[in-house]
Formats: structure tokens, sequence, C-alpha cells
């Protein structure tokens, strides 16, 4: 029948609508590696990171640093054998004097670390046991609960600041003196700005602390916590059981050869657990102190990506695969068919 | 039938929905069964393979660096990251770009699936999901997990990382170890989606940095929510050279190992997507339609099961007889013409 009224009667489309994310048309970037990529993928990396790689190591070689155990010879010779007795001991004699010589020039300012080892400050119930509200504030004085067992008094009266950790402040003292003159240590600014900012309040004082056994350094009770730096180094828990923490600065240059004295009041008891004690003196970079092993591995990334590049040129030369080349299907390779799978 | 099968697709049509009831996936019209099989069957089987080994990856390299600091922190316990941080490694940070691995990831365009059923094949033979890749994908992780916690430990070790003179506490090493992560994995899924829309980049990237925000604005919160974290993106880790210098070399040696393996495998011993991305990439189906032609129909194999198969198999076996009677009874009039 001519003319059929087929247009009144076409049932209407039930296709979804079109867009290119429902039919995951989206335009796209195919990463597809080819050799040209990949070899100067390699080069580019080797060549980025060896120059790196030795400019680190060129700055970690300038960084000149002294570092001196000293734990075992400052015990007199008479309780090197009952050493824990010693340091334990109020009366005995604290002093003990250390020298060295400075190496090569060092510029200030001159950085001055003790070293611990063997010291787990990373326990977990070790790095619990303090209380950050009672450190910012004067009225969350009462905020004890996590620190047990260096809480509170015998009559139940607070300790501020309470916890292991700052019961444990490292006491070790230094005093330095070249060539008969003394050397000033900048013991300010050694701590973290956002520490003495926010994190210890300026209205919290020291207060019943070491009262009972003594665990470290004695805090003056006059001085808030905000400006007790030494505290508030050491309450930053190390990653590691050996670890430096920044006692002070020497705002002077040091020359090559210089003798310096070093009077330790060596207070601190590390001989129960075979701790040893260090002082570390050392210059900086801009990339740090004396570490080679960012430099070092940065050469050695770039060595194995340029050792890797020529790798691959050499193979692609002597084995060469045409791309696209439609052989390498797997339905090609394979010259006789497989029965019927 | 469609209960008891692995996969029962249904059909809905006139003699109802019964069908789409008891299946797992439905079609309105049989001729879409074709792109059901060869183009989503296909792309899901990929997918769902490479997500699962890509989470085993990323989950091994993030929790054994918890293991190993255990062995530094005399087994008590004490994590090196942040609780928060943890808490949003799964959730935030790297929880997209594997929806988009799983989501839109092709291999080949739906064309090529259409043209080339034989790479359905990929999926029957279980090319992407045997027990070596998904142990070299464990591999992968463990080795990531190793180079990630030594390097990190190994550069931050006891001296000064910044020019301050300051040394690293456990939350900046926790901080920088946990960037390492956050970079090793994404990059390690970056190199290992194919088929890059602006969705996969914004993820992928995305991630990046919306852990350097989650860092920047964690660290404002009050210290007794942040703890150490409180400013140290901006006071401790961003001015140090150390922490960026470290995040990338430790970034290239960990995805180092994967990159060889997918160029050496690419470019030497590749498989048969690989080759047909090849060939779309250089337009060499454009120059040579022979060739393009000649591969398609020899990547449609004919059927040898089923009843059509039979009658065919058949059909051929007596058209072969028919030919030799045929030809003998020729032979037979040639050589005695009686």
């Amino acid at each position: 029948m001519p003319g059929s009224d087929s247009t009144a009667h076409r049932s209407k489309s039930r296709r979804p609508k079109y867009s290119q994310f429902s039919q995951q048309e989206l335009p796209a970037f195919k990463l597809i590696l080819t050799p040209g990529y990949v070899i100067s993928t390699f080069i580019v990396v080797g060549l980025i990171f060896v120059p790196i790689g030795l400019i680190s190591l060129f700055a970690s070689e300038t960084v000149v640093e002294i570092v001196d155990q000293y734990d075992n010879e400052c015990i007199p010779k008479d309780f090197r054998d009952n050493k824990v007795e010693f340091i334990k001991n109020k009366q005995t004699n604290k002093s003990c004097t250390r020298t060295f010589t400075v190496p090569k020039q060092m510029k200030s300012p001159i950085f001055i670390y003790y070293q611990l080892e063997n010291f787990y400050q990373n326990h977990r119930r070790y790095v619990k046991s303090r209380s950050d509200k009672q450190l910012q504030s004067k009225k969350n004085a009462a905020h004890i609960r996590e620190c047990k067992p260096m809480g509170e008094t015998d009559n139940k009266d607070p300790i501020i600041p309470c916890g292991l950790i700052a019961w444990s402040l490292f006491n070790d003292t230094y005093g330095f003196s070249v060539k008969g003159k003394d050397l000033k240590v900048n013991k300010r600014d050694i701590a973290w700005g956002s520490d003495k900012n926010y994190k210890f309040g300026a209205d919290v004082f020291p207060k019943n602390f070491q009262v009972g056994d003594v665990g470290g350094k004695s805090l003056n009770s006059s001085i808030p916590l905000s400006e007790q730096e030494d505290l508030i180094v050491w309450m930053r828990t190390a990653a590691l059981s050996t670890f430096r923490k920044l006692y002070g600065k020497i705002e002077d240059d040091l020359q090559a050869n210089d003798v310096i004295t070093v009077v330790v009041e060596n207070n601190y008891n590390t001989y129960d657990f075979k701790g040893t004690k260090s002082l570390v003196l050392s210059t900086t970079s801009w990339i740090g102190g004396k570490n080679d092993f960012l430099g070092v591995t940065f050469i050695t990334i770039g060595g194995i990506c340029l050792f890797l590049a020529i790798t691959f040129i050499l193979l692609y030369v002597i084995k060469p695969r045409p791309l696209g080349d439609p052989s390498y299907l797997s339905w090609n390779r394979n010259s006789t068919p497989t029965p019927g799978r | 039938m469609i209960q008891e099968a692995d996969i029962g697709i249904g059909i809905s049509g006139v003699e109802g929905m019964q069908a789409v009831m008891a299946s797992d996936f439905s079609i309105a019209q049989f001729r879409f069964l074709e792109r059901l099989l060869v183009v989503h069957g296909h792309w899901c089987y990929k997918r769902i393979a490479q997500m699962i080994c890509y989470f085993f990856y990323k989950n091994i390299a993030f929790g054994l660096t918890l293991f190993y600091f255990e062995a530094f922190a005399s087994f008590s316990g004490q994590s090196v990251y942040n609780d928060w941080y943890m808490l949003s490694f799964n959730v935030v940070l790297t929880a997209l770009p594997v929806i988009s691995l799983g989501v839109f990831e092709q291999d080949v365009s739906s064309e090529i699936c259409l043209q080339f059923p034989a790479l359905y094949q990929q999926g029957p033979r279980n090319l992407f999901f045997d027990w070596y890749r998904i142990f070299g994908w464990i591999g992968n992780g463990i080795y990531s997990s190793i180079t990630i916690f030594t390097l990190i430990m190994a550069i931050f070790h006891d001296q000064a990382f910044r020019a301050g003179g300051q040394t690293a506490d456990m939350a900046v090493v926790g901080a920088t170890m946990f960037t390492s992560i956050i970079w090793v994995v994404n990059v390690q899924i970056a190199l290992t989606i194919s088929h890059f829309t602006w969705i996969q980049h914004l993820f992928i990237w995305g991630s990046i940095a919306a852990w350097y925000v989650f860092l920047l604005l964690f660290g404002m919160t009050s210290p007794s929510t942040s703890g150490y974290a409180h400013h140290i993106l901006v006071e401790a880790l961003a001015p140090a050279p150390m922490f960026w210098l470290a995040t990338i070399v430790v970034t290239v040696a960990c995805n180092l190992l994967y990159f060889t393996y997918v160029a050496y495998q690419r470019c030497f011993k590749p498989m048969d997507h690989h080759v047909i991305q090849e060939i779309k990439y250089y337009k060499k189906d454009v120059e040579d339609r022979h060739m393009w032609t000649r591969e398609r129909s020899k990547a449609r194999q004919e059927t040898k099961i089923g009843f059509t198969a039979r009658v065919e198999a058949k059909m051929r076996q007596l058209k072969v007889r028919l030919h030799r009677k045929t030809s003998s009874l020729a032979l037979q009039n040639v050589l005695s013409p009686s």
C-alpha cells in the first residue's frame, strides 16, 4: 500500500542516549612503551640522577664531623667494673675531660649533638607515655592518663611534665674551650618553632618533677615549658635506637688542627642497658649532615638506568623486533595449527 | 541452566523476564551477546585480574614497611606512621586509581575486540591471573617495601637532615616514608594502566596531590589531634631538600624493576594485544589493508564444537567422499571405455 503511515506507527527507540562516558569512548592517551620511549626514559633518568648524586655526595663530603664516644672513658678506672653503681652514686665526681683535634676548618654554625645508641625511644609504651594536653596548657595539668607510671607522685599530685619520655631527659652537659678560651654554646632555637609555640605552653611550669626516682635531668620550675628547649628536643622521639639530638650551636669558626677541650658531666645512666653515649660536632651543608648514602643511591640508580639503556640498545640492535609486525601474533607464531581447543 | 553456569546470561524478550531474573547478566537482544562476550567479557577479565593483583601489591608494599620497622622498635608494636595516615591510605589516597583501573581500563578499543575475537581467548587461557602473575605482583610488593624502608632509613640515618642542623625524629621519618609509598604505588598504577583518559589522570595525580593537601591540612589542626604532624609539612619537610630528593630516588628505585620487566616484555616478547596496539599506533592497518584483513580473518576461528560444527564436519566428509567417488568413476570411464 503506497504512502503507508509508517512514520505515525514507528515505535520509540529504546536505545540509551549516547555519551562518550557511558560508551567508554572517552578520548584517551594510550601508553605504549616502544623501544624509543624506553631507551630515552632510561637515558633521561640516568642523566638527571647521576649529577644530582654527585652534587649530594660532594655536599656530604664538605661536612666536617667529629664523633667522640666518651661513656667508657669517662668512668674512672676504679669503677670500670661497676659502672652502674658509679653513675647512680650521687657523691661521685662525674666530671670528665675529653680532648680532640679538629681535622678540617669548620665554619659556624657548628652543631653539637649528643648521640645515644641502644636507646629505644621508639618503643610503643615509651612513645605513649606522655600527655600532650598537659604540655599544652596549665588547665590540663590533671591529664595524666597515658603517663603511668610517671603520672603522679605518691600523694596523687600530678607530675608536670608527666610520662617516661620527660622523666628520662638526658642530663649530660658539655663545656667547650679551645686554646684556653671558652667557647660559647648557644642553646636557643634548637627546638622546632611549632613545638615551642603550640605544643609546649608558656603557662605550664614544671612541678613535682624528678621528686622520686630520678631518671634524668631536673627542670627549673620557674622557666615555662615553652622555653625548656632541651626538654622539647628530647621529647621528639627518635625513629631508631641510634640517634642524635641537638644540644646547642657554636657560633664561631674552628680552624684545622685546633685542639678542643670538653668538660663532660657524665650524669646520664646508659650503663644499665648497655647503651653508649657520644658527643658529636658537625657542620651542615644545604642537604644536612654527613651522609653519603643519598648521593651514592642517586649515582647507583642513575648508573643502573644508563646501563639498562645501553643493554636495551644492544638487544635492539642485535635482535630487533619490527614494531607492529603481525608475524608476532600468537596465531601466526604457531606454524602448526593446534588441535581444536 | 542459567543458574548452573559460571556466568548465566538471560535475554529479555517476548517470553517474559524469567531468564533475566535468574541470570548474572541480561541483554535485550540475542545479537548483543557478541558484544557482551568479546568486548565486555574481554575487558572485564583483564580489569579484574589486574585490579586484584595491583591491590595485593599496594597493601603488601605498605603493610610490610610497618613490619620492618618493628624489628627496629624492639617489636613493641609501635607504628612508624601516624594513625591518620594509615586510615586514609586505603580509603582516600589509593582507592580512586584502583577504581579507575577496574572500571575504565581498555587494552584495545571495542572495534578491535570485535574484529579480533581471538583476543577473547586470553581469558579462557587465563593468561592474566595465573600463579606466575600473582606471585610476580606479590614479589614486586615485597621488593618495593624493602626498597622503601631501607632507603628511607639509611638516608635519614642519624645525621641532620636540614641545613638548620635538626635531626629526623619518628614523625619526620614516618611522613617521608609514607610520602614515598604514595608516590610508588601511584606511579606503579600509572605504569599498569595503558588507557589514559582525563579520569585516570585526575585520580592518579589527584591522589598524590591529595596526600600533600591532607598532610598540610592535618598539620594545621590542633596539636592534640595531629601530635607531631603539627605543621610538619610546612615547617620541617617542605624546606628540606632531603625530603624531596629521598621521595624521588625511592620512587624511581621501586618502579624501575617493573618498568624494566614491562619494557622487556613489550619489546621482545609481545603479547597479541601489544602487537595490535602497535599496529594501530603506527597506523599500519591503514597502510597495509590487506595484512589487516588477513589477520582479522585469521582471528576468527571456525567453531569446532557443537551441533553446527558436527553438521558442517559431516558435510565436509561427505563432500570429500563424493569428490573421490566421482574422480574414481571418471578414471574408470577413461581407462575402460565400455
